[in-house]
């Protein structure tokens, strides 16, 4: 399910069944033209990511609204908001957190963290809409799928 | 002799390349509305349209294998290119079955033998719904109806894939 009208209504009617939710975690920044370039594109392939994954288990999660920080920030603050995020969906009966990310820097926060985190070695450049840019997501996307499904 | 020869006198002559060329003229205006008042009939309905999805009939066999293909689909603010997946065989009276793999529940994506715990069944991964080969949903499952079967036919021999149609209640 996805944070939409549509979704959301099914969402209500169906909470009992969904008990994971997938948190991309995008990291943003225009500050250093070195790296703008290759931050945009690995956010345009997380986000190609959260979506194939809540594709094939939709029944079951919730994709919430992707997560954005400055790529500079204390990482401390940023988990005391993520924590408070977590804290609210809680309210609702989620036993599964993920945090999706490309960005290794959180590997050293994820004892604070409320939930997983998914960290996977990012895509650096190249066509995402291209034959074997959709195979390689795909066949990861499968991993992280059952890496999910191994924590039900 | 010549007074049955057909005379044009210059008025007449005037009149039919005149009348002519404002016809053509006319013609051409009109043209674009008309077309566009007709427009939606020859449009085809994309939704019963059958696409092509890189099977051959030759290579259907009793087991369900997996395809995959793309349809243009106009979403209100945008067309944009969809995935669509189906499992196909050919079942006990050699006719082709081609199920959709959302699980009829909540719409997972449902896999041939999914789980090792239950062969020759659909398994939806969220909740363990299950399905048998035909599509129906296992009683006891959380599925209420079978999966949805693709309208399918066959031209040169290679498989055409249409809409998915919701079967009632097992």
């Amino acid at each position: 399910m996805k944070w939409n009208e549509q979704d959301i209504e099914n969402y209500v009617g169906a909470k009992e069944y969904i008990d994971t939710i997938i948190l991309p975690l995008l990291p943003f920044q225009l500050s250093q033209d070195a790296n703008t370039k290759k931050d945009a594109f690995a956010s345009e392939v997380l986000t190609i990511f959260s979506n194939e994954i809540e594709k094939e288990l939709t029944g079951r999660i919730l994709l919430t609204p992707s997560y954005y920080y400055l790529k500079s920030a204390d990482k401390e603050q940023e988990v005391k908001r993520l924590n408070a995020w977590v804290e609210d969906m809680k309210k609702q009966p989620f036993k599964h957190i993920f945090y999706v990310s490309f960005d290794s820097s959180w590997k050293k926060n994820e004892k604070d963290l409320n939930g997983n985190l998914l960290w996977l070695p990012g895509i650096q450049s190249g066509d995402v809409h291209s034959e074997e840019m959709q195979k390689l997501i795909r066949q990861q996307v499968q991993q992280i799928v059952e890496l999910i499904r191994s924590y039900w | 002799m010549s007074e049955e020869k057909q005379q044009v006198s210059r008025r007449q002559f005037l009149n039919y390349t005149l009348t002519g060329v404002g016809g053509f003229m006319a013609a051409g205006l009109l043209i674009s509305p008309i077309r566009m008042a007709i427009d939606p009939v020859l449009k085809p309905s994309s939704a019963g349209e059958y696409a092509n999805v890189g099977l051959a009939v030759e290579d259907i066999t009793t087991e369900p294998q997996r395809v995959d293909w793309k349809i243009d689909q106009v979403d209100g603010w945008y067309e944009s290119k969809v995935n669509r997946s189906a499992w196909v065989f050919k079942n006990e009276n050699d006719e082709i079955m081609a199920l959709s793999p959302t699980c009829t529940h909540l719409g997972c994506v449902v896999s041939w033998e999914g789980s090792e715990d239950h062969p020759n069944e659909f398994f939806c991964p969220c909740h363990d719904g299950r399905y048998y080969k035909d599509g129906t949903n296992i009683a006891g499952t959380p599925p209420t109806r079978p999966l949805d079967l693709y309208d399918h036919k066959v031209e040169n021999g290679m498989l055409y894939l249409g809409k998915a149609q919701v079967r009632g209640e097992a």
